[in-house]
């Protein structure tokens, strides 16, 4: 499912030819579409990120309840995400967007040793977080030929550009670390991409 | 075992030795224990025990916007009053962050609400308890608010009638809700998953179904007659925890009035439908049948022995062969094989004794001079109105005056019998009134018809017993009639020739009253027309006559006879063969007919100078006039 939903996500666009601003006989996938893919597809990555977590929690630290978390310090703690609705929503459209390739490209590394490591993990996160990650990609790149990101200054540059210097290297997280934070993260880019579809595609409720 | 109830207290009952050792251990929520139960004996794996110090009992969040905590001072009791104790809270946001004091106290509640703006989503929260001059830190009071989440229970729950089973026992239903008010789920900050769960009433064990993130869920096989309760749960989307469960709604059918009122009456009208092509079909396909009974075909008028086409070709003698052929009791056996089918043919049995084919072969006379029996051979057993009789019934005294089977020839006997309306057991009757034409009489004895053979009969007038034609209606009303009228009617008052000539006389005398009348000639010349008011010098001698006489030259010559038709015996003798009919040239002023003068007499016949041959009308009576001739 990994793989078809990367090859939808792709090949909707290598496929047809080059559409720009959304020009007649284009076969293009809408932009509601490629938002429902794209939020279809983080939805499943917040959900496998969880179960990991709370099997591990399970199966080695017993002792911890759900409520008693503590203190994690996430290697992605330094990106500057908003903390609440309100924050989300005031935010521009492009940082937010901005804000969910950071957080996509700063976990595609430290998932790709997860495999590696002793824990049981049957799903290959990395690959689904690239999945993700090209998606959102592919959604920006669209949101700005289609001329919904108005800050012309703030656009969508490489993502090594976006990577910063993290407090904690990611190499150096315990495996209970990461997937803590991971989970976190994941459903930190869920919200964000629900709340910029909410605010890019106009809705019912938006 | 240990199970975790609904006040989220952990208890656990476990047997040893007779013992029965329960635990209720407060506070399950912060301090969970791991018990391990084998059979009856105990290992009981304790955890912390819970904390007699202040603590915080929870921290929940409702929409993920705002949270609150409740704390308990424990057993301090000294420290239950508000204000003793103080919640503060350390957001672990930076590196350099610091603890602060609870932003909203509900001391009534031991409350601590934290509103929008101190509500931060995926930032750890540590919270504290502080006394005047203690701390109460527990490491695991430390949370992020997504975590604490548990939503608010749906609204507006309804139900709907899904189906009902075949048999009328079991139903399902579709209840449908709507989000918590509270979460925002339009804008997509929040995805909730419901959790429906039902029970019939009074009992104790609820059916949860599937967690779902739809607004609407199907139970099915609910029983009809009993009531169930219905209530549903929250939570988020990769979380675990559930909020309260909502208001139950009741649920129940009773007396469900399937369709079978409708099936009933689809069956009935189907089966009608059914019936109705059934019938129709069986119209169809025995419509000929059906036409045969309840349309009969109307009957024909038919003649025993007479084939109706032989006689509309005209082939008379074949007929005629046809008949005789029948003979002696032939007819009879011809009738049933020709109207078998037809059984009110009534069929007149008719002896020909004298097979004489001397009226046979005489095809070029006309039909009336075969019926009159000009060819006399013998007598007829059928005494149609022997003239010999004279009106006597059964009196066949052989007299020539009878008919000659040969020229009457069953053909036309059966076409009068039959023609009349049968009668035969009024033959007395009839006879009595000149009936002949009904009677079926037997022919005279052997005796009698042997005289009738030496005599033969001269089928004068008396052939004329079968029918009469009317030649002219008079405006006295008389009617003019034929010769045979005039048989018919003297024969019938069974009058002695003195009667037959008082009746002449009487026509007589009639007939010079009046001026109009019909000349008839009772000799035999037939009867023409020619001019009412000055009778012919034929018709002077027989002045009066209604009736229209065919005398036959034969029986004229035994003026013994009958004489009936004659009134004048001077009168001339010559008799011409009376015709049947007579063609009607025209309608003179006094509205009286002229017919076409006959065909001439007959050569071998004497012919008087002075007489005149009348014109004798070659024709027959219908079968209605006949009947009106009746007296």
């Amino acid at each position: 499912m990994n793989n078809s939903l990367t090859h939808v996500m792709l090949c909707s666009v290598c496929t047809a030819p080059v559409c720009t601003n959304a020009q007649v006989g284009c076969h293009a996938v809408s932009l509601n579409n490629l938002f429902d893919r794209i939020i279809q597809h983080s939805a499943k990555m917040h959900r496998v990120s969880n179960d990991l977590h709370q099997q591990f929690e399970l199966h080695v630290l017993p002792s911890r309840n759900q409520v008693g978390r503590g203190g994690h310090i996430c290697h992605t703690s330094t990106i500057m995400t908003p903390n609440g609705k309100e924050n989300a929503q005031r935010m521009a459209r492009e940082g937010l967007t901005q804000v969910i390739l950071q957080l996509l490209m700063a976990w595609t590394d430290p998932l790709m040793n997860l495999h590696h490591s002793s824990t049981n993990v049957s799903v290959d996160m990395s690959s689904m977080v690239g999945e993700l990650r090209r998606g959102v990609q592919r959604l920006a790149e669209k949101m700005h030929t289609l001329g919904l990101l108005t800050d012309p200054d703030s656009s969508v540059v490489s993502p090594e550009a976006l990577m910063t210097s993290h407090p904690v290297p990611w190499r150096l997280m315990n495996l209970y670390d990461i997937l803590y934070c991971f989970r976190r993260d994941s459903n930190k880019v869920h919200n964000y991409l629900r709340i910029l579809k909410c605010r890019i595609v106009p809705e019912h409720g938006c | 075992m240990f199970t975790v109830d609904q006040n989220k207290l952990l208890s656990c009952n476990f047997n040893l030795l007779h013992l029965h050792f329960r635990i209720d251990l407060l506070n399950a929520h912060s301090a969970p224990l791991f018990v391990c139960c084998i059979s009856d004996l105990y290992l009981l794996v304790f955890s912390p025990p819970a904390p007699l110090e202040p603590h915080f009992t929870d921290c929940v969040s409702r929409e993920q916007e705002t949270f609150r905590c409740w704390w308990s001072p424990g057993i301090f009791q000294n420290l239950s009053s508000p204000g003793d104790l103080r919640v503060f809270y350390l957001k672990k946001e930076s590196l350099s962050s610091e603890w602060k004091e609870c932003p909203e106290y509900i001391h009534s509640n031991r409350e601590c609400f934290f509103d929008r703006n101190h509500t931060a989503i995926w930032i750890t929260y540590c919270m504290q308890l502080r006394s005047q001059n203690t701390r109460y830190i527990n490491e695991d009071d430390c949370f992020t608010v997504e975590n604490i989440v548990r939503p608010d229970p749906p609204v507006s729950l309804n139900w709907t009638l899904l189906n009902v089973s075949p048999s009328g026992l079991s139903y399902d239903v579709v209840v449908i809700w709507t989000p918590p008010p509270s979460a925002d789920v339009r804008v997509g900050w929040m995805r909730i998953e419901y959790e429906v769960q039902y029970r019939e009433i009074n009992t104790t064990n609820w059916e949860a179904l599937e967690v779902q993130p739809y607004t609407k869920q199907t139970i099915y096989g609910l029983h009809v007659g009993k009531e169930y309760e219905v209530h549903i749960r929250c939570k988020m989307q990769g979380f675990s925890k559930y909020g309260d469960f909502s208001d139950s709604i009741f649920i129940q059918v009773t007396d469900i009035v399937t369709e079978e009122p409708l099936m009933f009456i689809l069956v009935l009208v189907l089966g009608i439908v059914g019936v109705l092509i059934l019938i129709m079909l069986i119209a169809i396909t025995q419509q000929h049948r059906l036409m045969m009974i309840l349309l009969p075909p109307v009957p024909a008028p038919k003649i025993k022995g007479i084939d109706s086409e032989l006689l509309k070709k005209g082939k008379l003698d074949d007929l005629n062969f046809f008949l005789n052929g029948g003979g002696f009791g032939g007819l009879p056996p011809y009738a049933p094989e020709f109207y078998h089918d037809e059984p009110w043919v009534e069929f007149i049995e008719v002896e020909a004794e004298d097979r004489d084919g001397g009226g046979k072969d005489d095809s070029l006379t006309s039909d009336t001079q075969m019926l009159l029996g000009l060819t006399q051979t013998g007598c007829h057993h059928i005494n149609l109105g022997c003239s010999n009789a004279l009106g006597f019934p059964n009196n066949n005294l052989g007299q020539t005056s009878c008919y000659d089977p040969a020229v009457l020839e069953a053909n036309s006997l059966m076409l009068m019998g039959s023609l009349l309306p049968g009668q035969p057991e009024e033959e007395e009757e009839e006879e009595k009134e000149a009936a002949s034409f009904n009677d079926i009489k037997r022919c005279p004895t052997s005796a009698e018809s042997d005289e009738n053979k030496h005599n033969p009969v001269q089928p004068t007038w008396i052939n004329t017993d079968f029918y009469a034609q009317v030649s002219n209606v008079m405006p006295s009303g008389g009617v003019v009639l034929s010769p045979g009228q005039h048989v018919r009617t003297q024969e019938s008052s069974s009058t002695t020739e003195e009667e037959t000539r008082k009746k002449e006389n009487i026509i007589e005398t009639e007939e010079k009253k009046q001026t109009k009348l019909l000349v008839v000639n009772p000799e035999g010349n037939g009867y023409t027309v020619e001019n009412i008011r000055s009778p012919p010098p034929s018709t002077s001698v027989s002045p009066t006559e209604y009736q229209t006489v065919e005398p036959s030259p034969m029986s004229r010559s035994h003026g013994n006879q009958s004489a009936n038709i004659v009134p004048d015996p001077p009168r001339c003798q010559i008799f011409t063969p009376v015709a049947d009919y007579t063609v009607v040239q025209e309608l003179d002023s006094h509205r009286s007919l002229i017919l076409q003068p006959p065909p001439p007499p007959p050569p071998p016949q004497q012919s008087l100078p002075s007489c005149v041959p009348l014109k004798v009308p070659i024709g027959y009576i219908t079968p209605d006039l006949l009947g009106s001739l009746s007296p």
